[in-house]
């Protein structure tokens, strides 16, 4: 016959089970519904899909390690804020290895790094735009914003974060955040404008 | 200048795009992020069954602490109180130093021994 100490301790493990799989459940439909967008996200930034999903896949581990047991409510938010984490590391390590092998001495710091580049702006998307390819054109405008407008646009206005949660995320004030999307937007505008 | 309701069309469609282009991505690529997603989900189960047994480790060693606390006080209580184990020496002691007959006996064992022996009688 089990002595009640092991009847006790089965029973918190039965109940400690249902809730673990109560909880997997949940975070796997979150992380099921902000996957694609995040790869998207991801890719550009990187502008490789491989890079893209090492990323995601990256931000996936360290969001369930360390914050799966948080509130659900919490989770957008945090899981932004990982895969932001990730992509500005990303960013920082191509920045210095373009420093390193390409671009000696021309890395000015700030996050505009990618509008100083020289051909940062091309015709070609813009004039695919007209022909109605107006996916591939935003894409391309997207790619060639600085990274932190980026990520204001796309959490704010793709993602739907509110203007504190994207803040969060980007782990900036909301001040910086509403700057980041004013100029996300005027740039977006200017380089989309011309194909309407 | 562009009016607001302008602005909020070239964000919807662009907001659209966007989801289009998340929706209509390819099978290997969905099949990879969903490898992605079991091997971060995988990563819990395993946190979460190291901490079911930790929990349950750390419970059954409380309840088994509390157990032998129990046992421990139910078989010393009764003999706290026994004259028979706690107050033996004292009462050896008592015997030895209230009687003065008692400790001359002790003290001369070896010779009431002897007298026993020889049939003597010390006192007469």
């Amino acid at each position: 016959m089990a002595s009640p100490i092991c009847l006790m301790t089965a029973f918190d493990d039965g109940r400690a089970n249902m809730q673990a799989n109560d909880d997997a459940r949940a975070i796997e439909q979150f992380m099921r519904g902000v996957e694609r967008r995040a790869l998207r996200m991801a890719e550009f930034a990187t502008r490789s899909r491989d890079e893209a999903l090492d990323l995601v896949q990256d931000a996936m581990f360290a969001f369930v390690r360390n914050y799966s047991t948080r509130p659900g409510a919490e989770w957008p938010p945090l899981f932004w804020r990982v895969l932001d984490s990730r992509l500005n590391d990303w960013h920082r390590r191509q920045r210095v290895r373009g420093r390193w092998w390409f671009k000696p001495g021309d890395a000015s710091g700030d996050d505009d790094f990618l509008s100083e580049a020289p051909d940062a702006r091309e015709p070609g998307p813009f004039a695919r735009m007209a022909d109605g390819e107006a996916s591939a054109a935003l894409e391309i405008a997207l790619r060639e914003l600085p990274l932190r407008q980026r990520q204001a646009f796309l959490l704010r206005l793709w993602e739907g974060l509110d203007v504190a949660d994207a803040a969060s995320a980007m782990r900036c004030s909301e001040g910086s955040v509403k700057t980041h999307l004013s100029r996300a937007l005027a740039n977006l505008r200017r380089a989309l404008e011309a194909h309407r | 200048m562009n009016q607001p309701h302008e602005h909020e069309n070239w964000i919807e469609r662009a907001t659209a795009l966007l989801d289009q282009s998340a929706d209509n991505l390819d099978a290997e690529t969905l099949s990879r992020l969903n490898r992605a997603r079991q091997a971060a989900l995988a990563q819990r189960r395993v946190i979460t069954r190291r901490w079911a047994w930790s929990a349950g480790l750390a419970g059954a060693a409380v309840a088994l602490f509390g157990v032998a606390v129990g046992l421990h006080h139910r078989f010393d209580e009764p003999t706290l109180g026994s004259p028979t184990a706690a107050s033996t020496p004292a009462s050896d002691i008592d015997f030895l130093t209230s009687d003065d007959d008692a400790l001359d006996l002790y003290e001369n064992l070896d010779f009431y021994a002897w007298l026993e022996k020889h049939g003597g009688d010390p006192r007469g």
